[in-house]
Protein backbone atom coordinates (compact mmCIF):
# COMPACT_ATOMS: atom_id res chain seq x y z
CA UNK A 1 0.00 0.00 0.00
CA UNK A 2 1.24 3.51 -1.10
CA UNK A 3 2.07 6.10 2.07
CA UNK A 4 0.34 8.76 1.61
CA UNK A 5 1.64 11.83 3.67
CA UNK A 6 -0.75 14.26 5.44
CA UNK A 7 -0.02 16.15 8.64
CA UNK A 8 -2.67 15.82 11.17
CA UNK A 9 -2.95 18.39 13.43
CA UNK A 10 -2.38 17.49 17.09
CA UNK A 11 -5.60 18.78 18.52
CA UNK A 12 -8.78 16.95 18.01
CA UNK A 13 -10.61 19.94 16.99
CA UNK A 14 -8.87 20.73 13.95
CA UNK A 15 -9.35 18.51 10.63
CA UNK A 16 -6.68 19.42 7.72
CA UNK A 17 -8.88 20.78 4.76
CA UNK A 18 -6.48 18.75 2.45
CA UNK A 19 -8.32 15.67 3.57
CA UNK A 20 -11.44 16.98 1.60
CA UNK A 21 -9.77 17.80 -1.96
CA UNK A 22 -7.41 15.85 -2.27
CA UNK A 23 -7.61 12.68 -5.36
CA UNK A 24 -4.82 10.57 -3.92
CA UNK A 25 -6.86 10.49 -0.55
CA UNK A 26 -10.30 9.61 -1.76
CA UNK A 27 -8.86 7.02 -4.15
CA UNK A 28 -7.68 5.60 -0.90
CA UNK A 29 -11.18 5.81 0.86
CA UNK A 30 -13.00 4.35 -1.51
CA UNK A 31 -10.54 1.27 -1.07
CA UNK A 32 -10.43 1.41 3.29
CA UNK A 33 -14.12 2.71 3.89
CA UNK A 34 -16.36 2.12 0.99
CA UNK A 35 -15.18 -1.32 0.27
CA UNK A 36 -13.65 -1.68 3.83
CA UNK A 37 -15.40 -2.94 6.95
CA UNK A 38 -18.07 -0.55 7.25
CA UNK A 39 -22.01 -0.95 6.57
CA UNK A 40 -24.06 1.09 4.45
CA UNK A 41 -27.92 1.48 4.37
CA UNK A 42 -28.77 1.34 0.71
CA UNK A 43 -32.78 1.07 1.42
CA UNK A 44 -35.57 0.67 3.45
CA UNK A 45 -37.74 -2.65 2.75
CA UNK A 46 -40.98 -0.54 2.47
CA UNK A 47 -39.28 0.51 -0.64
CA UNK A 48 -39.85 -3.02 -2.22
CA UNK A 49 -43.52 -3.66 -0.58
CA UNK A 50 -44.74 -6.06 -3.20
CA UNK A 51 -42.91 -9.71 -4.12
CA UNK A 52 -40.92 -8.73 -7.07
CA UNK A 53 -40.23 -5.30 -6.50
CA UNK A 54 -36.59 -4.50 -6.84
CA UNK A 55 -34.64 -1.10 -6.98
CA UNK A 56 -30.88 -0.47 -8.28
CA UNK A 57 -28.32 1.28 -6.43
CA UNK A 58 -25.22 2.17 -6.87
CA UNK A 59 -22.94 2.14 -3.67
CA UNK A 60 -19.51 4.22 -4.32
CA UNK A 61 -19.98 3.40 -8.29
CA UNK A 62 -20.65 -0.55 -7.21
CA UNK A 63 -24.06 -1.47 -9.17
CA UNK A 64 -26.66 -3.35 -6.81
CA UNK A 65 -30.22 -4.59 -7.08
CA UNK A 66 -32.20 -5.15 -4.02
CA UNK A 67 -35.14 -7.09 -4.71
CA UNK A 68 -38.20 -8.79 -3.01
CA UNK A 69 -38.59 -12.30 -4.17
CA UNK A 70 -41.51 -13.59 -5.31
CA UNK A 71 -41.91 -15.38 -1.47
CA UNK A 72 -41.57 -12.01 0.02
CA UNK A 73 -37.69 -12.13 1.29
CA UNK A 74 -35.62 -9.02 0.45
CA UNK A 75 -32.39 -9.95 -0.83
CA UNK A 76 -29.17 -7.85 -2.47
CA UNK A 77 -27.35 -8.88 -5.54
CA UNK A 78 -24.63 -7.35 -7.42
CA UNK A 79 -26.26 -5.77 -10.28
CA UNK A 80 -24.08 -7.80 -12.87
CA UNK A 81 -24.68 -10.85 -15.17
CA UNK A 82 -22.77 -13.61 -13.38
CA UNK A 83 -21.49 -14.21 -17.38
CA UNK A 84 -19.65 -11.83 -18.58
CA UNK A 85 -20.66 -9.25 -15.94
CA UNK A 86 -23.09 -7.50 -18.22
CA UNK A 87 -25.14 -4.99 -15.67
CA UNK A 88 -28.27 -6.69 -15.75
CA UNK A 89 -31.30 -4.29 -14.70
CA UNK A 90 -31.17 -0.78 -15.97
CA UNK A 91 -34.10 0.85 -14.28
CA UNK A 92 -34.33 2.83 -11.10
CA UNK A 93 -36.97 0.58 -9.54
CA UNK A 94 -39.82 -1.59 -10.54
CA UNK A 95 -41.23 -5.22 -10.41
CA UNK A 96 -40.13 -8.14 -12.26
CA UNK A 97 -39.91 -11.82 -11.12
CA UNK A 98 -37.12 -12.62 -13.17
CA UNK A 99 -34.31 -10.50 -15.01
CA UNK A 100 -32.75 -11.42 -18.29
CA UNK A 101 -29.43 -9.89 -19.23
CA UNK A 102 -30.05 -8.96 -23.17
CA UNK A 103 -26.40 -9.48 -24.35
CA UNK A 104 -26.53 -13.50 -23.95
CA UNK A 105 -29.82 -14.02 -22.28
CA UNK A 106 -28.90 -15.67 -19.43
CA UNK A 107 -32.29 -15.69 -17.02
CA UNK A 108 -32.46 -15.22 -13.28
CA UNK A 109 -35.43 -15.86 -10.94
CA UNK A 110 -36.17 -13.50 -8.33
CA UNK A 111 -33.61 -15.18 -5.81
CA UNK A 112 -30.98 -14.92 -7.85
CA UNK A 113 -31.03 -18.14 -9.12
CA UNK A 114 -29.81 -18.81 -12.95
CA UNK A 115 -32.81 -20.51 -14.77
CA UNK A 116 -31.81 -19.97 -18.36
CA UNK A 117 -29.02 -20.23 -21.08
CA UNK A 118 -29.57 -20.47 -24.25
CA UNK A 119 -27.33 -23.12 -25.93
CA UNK A 120 -25.47 -24.56 -23.27
CA UNK A 121 -24.06 -27.51 -25.56
CA UNK A 122 -21.48 -24.96 -26.62
CA UNK A 123 -20.13 -23.60 -23.14
CA UNK A 124 -17.50 -25.34 -20.70
CA UNK A 125 -17.74 -29.12 -20.54
CA UNK A 126 -19.44 -29.95 -17.28
CA UNK A 127 -21.29 -26.21 -17.16
CA UNK A 128 -23.98 -26.38 -14.46
CA UNK A 129 -26.65 -23.46 -14.33
CA UNK A 130 -26.86 -24.15 -10.57
CA UNK A 131 -23.13 -22.62 -10.22
CA UNK A 132 -24.48 -19.54 -11.71
CA UNK A 133 -26.67 -17.68 -9.53
CA UNK A 134 -25.92 -13.86 -9.00
CA UNK A 135 -23.45 -13.03 -6.70
CA UNK A 136 -24.19 -11.15 -3.88
CA UNK A 137 -22.53 -8.83 -1.03
CA UNK A 138 -23.00 -9.14 2.71
CA UNK A 139 -25.97 -7.49 3.85
CA UNK A 140 -28.19 -7.32 7.06
CA UNK A 141 -31.58 -5.94 7.89
CA UNK A 142 -32.78 -3.42 11.16
CA UNK A 143 -35.71 -2.38 11.27
CA UNK A 144 -36.36 -2.74 7.65
CA UNK A 145 -33.74 -1.13 6.98
CA UNK A 146 -31.10 -3.28 4.73
CA UNK A 147 -27.12 -2.71 5.04
CA UNK A 148 -24.62 -3.68 2.44
CA UNK A 149 -20.67 -4.29 3.68
CA UNK A 150 -18.10 -5.39 0.86
CA UNK A 151 -16.16 -6.63 3.42
CA UNK A 152 -16.34 -9.97 4.54
CA UNK A 153 -13.97 -8.88 7.64
CA UNK A 154 -16.97 -6.37 9.00
CA UNK A 155 -18.50 -6.53 12.51
CA UNK A 156 -22.15 -7.95 12.58
CA UNK A 157 -24.47 -5.12 12.00
CA UNK A 158 -25.73 -4.45 15.42
CA UNK A 159 -22.14 -4.33 16.76
CA UNK A 160 -21.80 -1.82 14.42
CA UNK A 161 -25.06 0.30 15.30
CA UNK A 162 -24.18 -0.31 18.74
CA UNK A 163 -25.56 2.61 21.18
CA UNK A 164 -27.23 4.12 17.88
CA UNK A 165 -29.52 1.17 17.58
CA UNK A 166 -32.30 2.79 19.74
CA UNK A 167 -32.43 5.99 17.99
CA UNK A 168 -32.07 5.03 15.45
CA UNK A 169 -35.54 2.10 16.13
CA UNK A 170 -37.38 5.15 17.19
CA UNK A 171 -36.30 7.40 13.85
CA UNK A 172 -38.24 4.28 11.81
CA UNK A 173 -41.13 4.86 13.74
CA UNK A 174 -40.65 2.51 16.33
CA UNK A 175 -41.25 -1.00 14.36
CA UNK A 176 -39.49 -0.19 10.93
CA UNK A 177 -43.36 -1.02 8.91
CA UNK A 178 -43.26 2.53 6.81
CA UNK A 179 -44.54 3.58 3.73
CA UNK A 180 -42.29 4.60 0.62
CA UNK A 181 -44.02 8.41 0.03
CA UNK A 182 -40.98 8.97 -2.83
CA UNK A 183 -38.02 10.71 -3.52
CA UNK A 184 -35.62 13.75 -4.03
CA UNK A 185 -32.57 13.07 -5.39
CA UNK A 186 -29.65 15.49 -6.15
CA UNK A 187 -26.01 15.73 -6.62
CA UNK A 188 -23.66 18.05 -4.46
CA UNK A 189 -20.88 19.58 -5.53
CA UNK A 190 -18.89 18.65 -2.29
CA UNK A 191 -16.89 16.14 -1.02
CA UNK A 192 -18.43 13.55 0.69
CA UNK A 193 -17.12 14.41 4.06
CA UNK A 194 -18.08 17.85 3.65
CA UNK A 195 -22.18 16.38 2.92
CA UNK A 196 -22.05 14.41 6.72
CA UNK A 197 -20.04 16.71 8.09
CA UNK A 198 -22.89 19.35 8.07
CA UNK A 199 -25.91 17.61 7.24
CA UNK A 200 -27.74 16.24 10.31
CA UNK A 201 -25.91 18.90 12.20
CA UNK A 202 -28.18 21.96 12.27
CA UNK A 203 -26.22 25.37 12.54
CA UNK A 204 -28.94 27.87 14.42
CA UNK A 205 -27.61 30.89 13.09
CA UNK A 206 -28.13 29.55 9.22
CA UNK A 207 -31.55 29.06 9.29
CA UNK A 208 -33.74 32.33 9.29
CA UNK A 209 -36.98 30.49 8.97
CA UNK A 210 -36.01 29.35 13.22
CA UNK A 211 -35.69 33.11 14.17
CA UNK A 212 -38.53 33.91 11.80
CA UNK A 213 -41.07 31.27 13.39
CA UNK A 214 -39.25 32.00 17.23
CA UNK A 215 -38.76 28.72 16.43
CA UNK A 216 -36.10 26.88 19.24
CA UNK A 217 -34.96 23.70 19.71
CA UNK A 218 -36.54 21.40 22.03
CA UNK A 219 -34.70 20.13 25.20
CA UNK A 220 -32.70 16.89 24.27
CA UNK A 221 -29.34 15.35 23.81
CA UNK A 222 -26.90 14.27 21.29
CA UNK A 223 -23.95 11.70 22.03
CA UNK A 224 -22.13 9.40 19.82
CA UNK A 225 -21.76 5.54 19.46
CA UNK A 226 -19.24 3.19 18.80
CA UNK A 227 -15.93 3.80 17.94
CA UNK A 228 -17.25 4.89 14.55
CA UNK A 229 -18.83 8.17 15.95
CA UNK A 230 -22.48 7.87 14.96
CA UNK A 231 -24.17 10.61 16.12
CA UNK A 232 -27.56 10.51 17.60
CA UNK A 233 -29.57 13.54 18.28
CA UNK A 234 -32.81 12.77 20.87
CA UNK A 235 -35.21 15.77 20.68
CA UNK A 236 -38.78 16.73 22.07
CA UNK A 237 -40.25 18.18 20.15
CA UNK A 238 -40.54 21.48 19.42
CA UNK A 239 -43.22 24.17 17.99
CA UNK A 240 -42.83 27.63 16.71
CA UNK A 241 -44.51 29.75 18.73
CA UNK A 242 -44.14 33.31 17.25
CA UNK A 243 -46.61 34.51 14.92
CA UNK A 244 -46.45 32.89 11.77
CA UNK A 245 -44.80 34.18 8.27
CA UNK A 246 -46.36 31.13 6.90
CA UNK A 247 -50.27 31.34 5.57
CA UNK A 248 -50.29 27.61 5.59
CA UNK A 249 -49.17 26.04 8.72
CA UNK A 250 -49.45 22.82 8.46
CA UNK A 251 -46.31 23.04 7.02
CA UNK A 252 -44.77 23.35 10.69
CA UNK A 253 -47.45 21.53 12.34
CA UNK A 254 -47.58 18.17 14.49
CA UNK A 255 -49.89 15.61 13.98
CA UNK A 256 -48.14 12.56 15.28
CA UNK A 257 -48.70 10.49 18.75
CA UNK A 258 -45.94 11.32 21.29
CA UNK A 259 -44.05 14.47 21.38
CA UNK A 260 -41.22 12.58 22.92
CA UNK A 261 -40.10 11.19 20.22
CA UNK A 262 -40.86 14.25 17.79
CA UNK A 263 -37.43 14.57 17.02
CA UNK A 264 -34.73 12.66 15.78
CA UNK A 265 -31.41 12.47 13.71
CA UNK A 266 -29.25 9.65 12.86
CA UNK A 267 -25.67 10.32 11.07
CA UNK A 268 -23.69 6.45 10.46
CA UNK A 269 -20.60 6.80 9.39
CA UNK A 270 -18.95 6.94 6.76
CA UNK A 271 -22.74 8.62 4.75
CA UNK A 272 -26.01 8.14 6.16
CA UNK A 273 -28.07 10.39 7.60
CA UNK A 274 -31.85 10.07 9.08
CA UNK A 275 -33.81 12.44 10.59
CA UNK A 276 -37.53 12.56 11.78
CA UNK A 277 -38.85 15.80 12.65
CA UNK A 278 -42.31 16.82 13.30
CA UNK A 279 -43.99 14.16 10.84
CA UNK A 280 -41.06 13.92 8.28
CA UNK A 281 -39.55 10.41 8.20
CA UNK A 282 -36.50 10.62 5.57
CA UNK A 283 -33.50 8.20 5.27
CA UNK A 284 -30.97 10.03 2.76
CA UNK A 285 -28.87 7.00 0.89
CA UNK A 286 -25.71 8.93 0.05
CA UNK A 287 -22.90 8.12 -1.72
CA UNK A 288 -19.54 9.69 -3.34
CA UNK A 289 -19.28 9.65 -7.11
CA UNK A 290 -16.00 11.30 -7.49
CA UNK A 291 -13.42 13.24 -4.71
CA UNK A 292 -15.98 16.56 -5.35
CA UNK A 293 -19.35 15.27 -5.32
CA UNK A 294 -21.91 13.27 -3.67
CA UNK A 295 -25.38 12.10 -4.54
CA UNK A 296 -28.09 11.76 -2.12
CA UNK A 297 -31.58 9.91 -2.67
CA UNK A 298 -33.62 12.04 0.00
CA UNK A 299 -36.07 8.93 0.69
CA UNK A 300 -39.62 9.92 2.74
CA UNK A 301 -42.25 7.71 4.61
CA UNK A 302 -45.20 7.11 6.26
CA UNK A 303 -46.43 4.50 8.44
CA UNK A 304 -48.05 1.97 7.57
CA UNK A 305 -50.83 2.27 10.06
CA UNK A 306 -51.48 6.03 8.99
CA UNK A 307 -54.87 7.28 8.10
CA UNK A 308 -55.22 8.90 4.63
CA UNK A 309 -54.95 12.26 5.94
CA UNK A 310 -52.25 11.56 8.12
CA UNK A 311 -49.98 10.21 4.81
CA UNK A 312 -51.27 13.45 2.79
CA UNK A 313 -50.24 15.46 6.20
CA UNK A 314 -46.76 13.44 5.87
CA UNK A 315 -46.70 14.02 1.77
CA UNK A 316 -47.67 17.76 1.59
CA UNK A 317 -44.71 18.00 4.89
CA UNK A 318 -42.09 16.35 3.23
CA UNK A 319 -42.05 17.92 0.25
CA UNK A 320 -41.64 21.14 1.21
CA UNK A 321 -40.11 20.90 4.70
CA UNK A 322 -36.69 19.05 4.44
CA UNK A 323 -34.68 18.02 1.15
CA UNK A 324 -32.63 20.10 -1.67
CA UNK A 325 -35.59 22.75 -1.62
CA UNK A 326 -36.91 22.48 1.79
CA UNK A 327 -37.69 25.86 4.20
CA UNK A 328 -35.17 24.79 7.10
CA UNK A 329 -32.56 22.85 4.94
CA UNK A 330 -32.20 24.57 1.07
CA UNK A 331 -29.86 26.74 2.77
CA UNK A 332 -27.52 23.73 4.38
CA UNK A 333 -27.31 22.33 0.58
CA UNK A 334 -25.68 25.29 -0.35
CA UNK A 335 -23.20 25.42 2.61
CA UNK A 336 -22.40 21.90 1.37
CA UNK A 337 -21.33 23.77 -2.03
CA UNK A 338 -19.41 26.62 -0.07
CA UNK A 339 -17.66 25.12 2.31
CA UNK A 340 -16.10 22.52 -0.68
CA UNK A 341 -14.89 25.31 -2.60
CA UNK A 342 -13.28 27.12 0.82
CA UNK A 343 -11.38 23.67 1.20
CA UNK A 344 -9.35 24.16 -1.38
CA UNK A 345 -7.17 26.43 0.94
CA UNK A 346 -4.21 25.94 3.36
CA UNK A 347 -5.64 25.20 6.78
CA UNK A 348 -7.56 23.31 8.72
CA UNK A 349 -11.71 23.43 9.73
CA UNK A 350 -11.54 24.19 13.37
CA UNK A 351 -14.52 23.69 15.62
CA UNK A 352 -15.20 25.59 18.32
CA UNK A 353 -18.82 25.33 19.43
CA UNK A 354 -18.89 22.69 22.72
CA UNK A 355 -14.64 21.90 22.43
CA UNK A 356 -13.95 22.57 25.92
CA UNK A 357 -10.59 20.75 26.06
CA UNK A 358 -8.84 20.14 22.39
CA UNK A 359 -6.90 17.51 23.32
CA UNK A 360 -9.72 15.27 24.77
CA UNK A 361 -12.61 13.55 22.96
CA UNK A 362 -15.98 13.46 24.43
CA UNK A 363 -19.22 11.78 23.81
CA UNK A 364 -22.05 13.58 25.24
CA UNK A 365 -22.87 16.84 23.46
CA UNK A 366 -25.54 19.88 23.70
CA UNK A 367 -27.65 19.85 20.85
CA UNK A 368 -26.13 22.54 18.67
CA UNK A 369 -22.54 21.55 19.45
CA UNK A 370 -19.92 21.22 16.53
CA UNK A 371 -17.80 19.04 18.77
CA UNK A 372 -20.29 16.02 18.04
CA UNK A 373 -18.67 15.14 14.83
CA UNK A 374 -15.12 14.57 16.34
CA UNK A 375 -15.26 11.06 17.51
CA UNK A 376 -16.09 10.49 14.09
CA UNK A 377 -12.95 12.55 12.78
CA UNK A 378 -10.51 10.32 15.13
CA UNK A 379 -11.90 7.01 13.44
CA UNK A 380 -11.64 8.16 10.14
CA UNK A 381 -8.08 9.15 10.89
CA UNK A 382 -7.44 6.18 12.26
CA UNK A 383 -8.39 4.07 9.39
CA UNK A 384 -7.08 6.12 7.09
CA UNK A 385 -3.63 5.77 8.75
CA UNK A 386 -2.56 9.42 9.15
CA UNK A 387 -0.42 10.24 11.88
CA UNK A 388 -1.42 12.54 14.43
CA UNK A 389 0.78 15.37 15.18
CA UNK A 390 2.12 14.95 18.63
CA UNK A 391 3.35 19.09 19.08
CA UNK B 1 -62.21 19.61 -28.95
CA UNK B 2 -59.15 21.00 -30.64
CA UNK B 3 -59.53 24.74 -30.89
CA UNK B 4 -58.42 26.21 -33.65
CA UNK B 5 -58.35 29.57 -32.60
CA UNK B 6 -55.47 31.47 -33.14
CA UNK B 7 -55.90 34.14 -30.48
CA UNK B 8 -56.56 31.68 -27.78
CA UNK B 9 -53.32 29.91 -28.55
CA UNK B 10 -51.77 33.38 -28.34
CA UNK B 11 -53.53 33.57 -25.09
CA UNK B 12 -52.28 30.72 -23.91
CA UNK B 13 -48.60 31.26 -24.95
CA UNK B 14 -48.71 34.49 -23.28
CA UNK B 15 -49.36 32.73 -19.90
CA UNK B 16 -46.52 30.32 -20.86
CA UNK B 17 -43.90 33.21 -21.63
CA UNK B 18 -45.17 35.11 -18.30
CA UNK B 19 -44.37 32.39 -15.99
CA UNK B 20 -41.30 31.62 -17.52
CA UNK B 21 -40.61 35.66 -17.63
CA UNK B 22 -41.42 36.40 -14.07
CA UNK B 23 -39.12 32.72 -12.84
CA UNK B 24 -35.89 34.21 -14.98
CA UNK B 25 -36.54 37.98 -13.25
CA UNK B 26 -36.78 36.72 -10.60
CA UNK B 27 -40.26 38.46 -9.71
CA UNK B 28 -41.60 35.62 -7.64
CA UNK B 29 -44.62 38.53 -6.87
CA UNK B 30 -45.33 38.27 -10.77
CA UNK B 31 -44.90 34.68 -10.39
CA UNK B 32 -47.69 34.38 -8.34
CA UNK B 33 -49.32 36.67 -10.05
CA UNK B 34 -49.73 34.85 -12.91
CA UNK B 35 -51.87 31.72 -11.31
CA UNK B 36 -55.58 32.42 -10.49
CA UNK B 37 -57.12 33.47 -7.64
CA UNK B 38 -58.68 30.87 -6.49
CA UNK B 39 -57.95 28.89 -3.05
CA UNK B 40 -57.02 25.84 -5.00
CA UNK B 41 -54.40 27.60 -7.17
CA UNK B 42 -51.53 24.89 -7.37
CA UNK B 43 -47.99 24.20 -8.05
CA UNK B 44 -45.99 20.67 -7.96
CA UNK B 45 -42.31 19.89 -9.32
CA UNK B 46 -41.67 16.79 -9.16
CA UNK B 47 -39.51 14.10 -10.79
CA UNK B 48 -41.56 12.08 -13.72
CA UNK B 49 -39.68 8.91 -11.86
CA UNK B 50 -41.94 9.53 -8.97
CA UNK B 51 -45.13 10.11 -10.78
CA UNK B 52 -44.18 6.78 -12.89
CA UNK B 53 -44.26 5.04 -9.81
CA UNK B 54 -47.22 6.32 -8.17
CA UNK B 55 -45.39 8.74 -5.59
CA UNK B 56 -47.04 11.87 -4.96
CA UNK B 57 -43.88 13.72 -2.85
CA UNK B 58 -42.21 16.51 -4.67
CA UNK B 59 -39.33 18.92 -4.82
CA UNK B 60 -42.32 21.93 -4.26
CA UNK B 61 -45.93 20.86 -3.33
CA UNK B 62 -47.89 24.08 -3.34
CA UNK B 63 -51.33 22.36 -3.66
CA UNK B 64 -53.02 25.77 -2.68
CA UNK B 65 -53.36 29.61 -3.07
CA UNK B 66 -52.05 29.68 0.27
CA UNK B 67 -48.84 27.63 -0.25
CA UNK B 68 -48.21 29.66 -3.12
CA UNK B 69 -47.89 32.75 -1.37
CA UNK B 70 -45.96 31.23 1.33
CA UNK B 71 -43.40 30.16 -1.30
CA UNK B 72 -43.01 34.00 -2.41
CA UNK B 73 -42.30 34.08 1.65
CA UNK B 74 -39.32 31.50 1.26
CA UNK B 75 -38.01 33.24 -1.55
CA UNK B 76 -38.33 37.18 -0.85
CA UNK B 77 -37.96 36.89 2.87
CA UNK B 78 -36.84 33.45 4.20
CA UNK B 79 -33.87 32.13 2.55
CA UNK B 80 -32.46 35.98 1.40
CA UNK B 81 -28.27 35.89 1.87
CA UNK B 82 -28.25 32.37 2.57
CA UNK B 83 -27.35 30.81 -0.68
CA UNK B 84 -24.90 30.81 -3.82
CA UNK B 85 -27.67 32.50 -6.19
CA UNK B 86 -27.74 31.88 -9.94
CA UNK B 87 -29.21 32.99 -12.76
CA UNK B 88 -31.97 30.81 -14.51
CA UNK B 89 -33.37 30.80 -18.60
CA UNK B 90 -36.28 28.97 -18.93
CA UNK B 91 -37.25 27.64 -22.86
CA UNK B 92 -40.49 26.53 -23.18
CA UNK B 93 -42.62 25.02 -25.85
CA UNK B 94 -46.26 24.21 -25.81
CA UNK B 95 -46.68 21.05 -27.51
CA UNK B 96 -50.38 20.42 -27.04
CA UNK B 97 -53.73 22.16 -25.51
CA UNK B 98 -57.50 21.37 -25.24
CA UNK B 99 -60.84 22.63 -23.89
CA UNK B 100 -61.60 20.86 -20.53
CA UNK B 101 -64.66 23.04 -19.83
CA UNK B 102 -65.74 26.61 -20.66
CA UNK B 103 -63.96 28.13 -18.11
CA UNK B 104 -60.74 25.91 -18.41
CA UNK B 105 -58.23 24.76 -20.64
CA UNK B 106 -55.27 22.27 -20.60
CA UNK B 107 -51.82 22.65 -22.16
CA UNK B 108 -48.66 20.53 -22.38
CA UNK B 109 -45.48 21.84 -22.75
CA UNK B 110 -42.03 20.64 -22.71
CA UNK B 111 -39.49 23.26 -20.95
CA UNK B 112 -35.48 23.26 -20.31
CA UNK B 113 -33.82 25.32 -17.48
CA UNK B 114 -30.38 26.39 -18.08
CA UNK B 115 -28.63 27.96 -15.01
CA UNK B 116 -25.86 29.73 -14.15
CA UNK B 117 -24.18 30.20 -10.70
CA UNK B 118 -23.09 33.92 -10.33
CA UNK B 119 -20.25 32.81 -8.55
CA UNK B 120 -18.71 29.59 -11.24
CA UNK B 121 -20.08 31.65 -14.12
CA UNK B 122 -20.28 28.06 -15.63
CA UNK B 123 -23.79 27.28 -17.51
CA UNK B 124 -25.26 23.81 -17.30
CA UNK B 125 -29.01 22.60 -17.54
CA UNK B 126 -30.88 22.75 -14.20
CA UNK B 127 -33.63 20.41 -15.41
CA UNK B 128 -35.53 19.23 -18.35
CA UNK B 129 -39.31 18.01 -18.42
CA UNK B 130 -42.68 19.20 -19.09
CA UNK B 131 -45.48 21.16 -18.08
CA UNK B 132 -48.97 20.02 -17.41
CA UNK B 133 -51.00 23.04 -17.01
CA UNK B 134 -54.71 23.77 -15.94
CA UNK B 135 -55.70 27.11 -17.39
CA UNK B 136 -58.16 29.15 -15.95
CA UNK B 137 -60.16 31.78 -18.61
CA UNK B 138 -61.54 34.79 -15.94
CA UNK B 139 -64.28 36.84 -16.45
CA UNK B 140 -62.78 39.68 -18.28
CA UNK B 141 -61.36 36.85 -20.90
CA UNK B 142 -57.57 36.40 -19.71
CA UNK B 143 -56.43 33.66 -18.93
CA UNK B 144 -54.27 32.36 -15.57
CA UNK B 145 -52.47 28.99 -14.34
CA UNK B 146 -55.31 27.43 -12.34
CA UNK B 147 -52.55 24.73 -11.55
CA UNK B 148 -49.30 23.20 -12.81
CA UNK B 149 -47.31 20.39 -12.52
CA UNK B 150 -43.55 20.59 -13.49
CA UNK B 151 -42.99 17.04 -14.39
CA UNK B 152 -38.74 16.63 -14.23
CA UNK B 153 -37.06 14.77 -16.89
CA UNK B 154 -34.12 14.89 -14.46
CA UNK B 155 -34.38 12.80 -11.74
CA UNK B 156 -31.64 13.68 -10.46
CA UNK B 157 -31.12 17.41 -9.27
CA UNK B 158 -27.28 19.13 -10.13
CA UNK B 159 -27.93 21.45 -6.74
CA UNK B 160 -30.82 22.32 -4.83
CA UNK B 161 -33.48 24.34 -5.89
CA UNK B 162 -34.58 28.10 -4.75
CA UNK B 163 -36.90 29.26 -7.56
CA UNK B 164 -39.86 27.49 -8.85
CA UNK B 165 -39.34 25.09 -11.99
Amino acid sequence: MTEMKLSWPKNYNEVPKEAFVREDIYAEEVKRIFHGTEWHPVAHESELPNAGDFKTYRLSGVPLLIGRDVEGVVRVFYNACSHRGNQLETAVMGNKTEFECPYHRWLFDSKGDLVGCPNPREFLPGFNKADYPLAQPRFDIFFGLVFVTLSSETEPLLAYLGDSQNTLRELLAGDGRLKLLGYQKVRYDTNWKSYTDNDGYHAPLLHQAFKMLNWQGGNGRQFTATKRGHICFESALSVATGPSVLKDKSLIEFKGQDPAVGSRIVSLFPTFVSTKHLDVINLRFATPIDAETVEVHYAYFAHQDDDEDMVRHRLRQSSNLLGPCGLISMEDASIFHRIHIGNHTPGSAIFQKGVHDPLKLESEFLQNDESGNLPRWEYYRSVMGFERATA
Amino acid sequence: MIETDMSLEAALNAVLLADADALDSKDMQRWLDNYADEENASYFCRSAENSEHGLALGFMYDDCRARLEDRVTFVNDIWVGTFQDYRTRHFVQMTSYHRADTATLEMRSNFSVFMTPKDSGITQVLAAGQYLDSVRQQKNGGLKLLSRRAELDTSVLPRYLVYPI
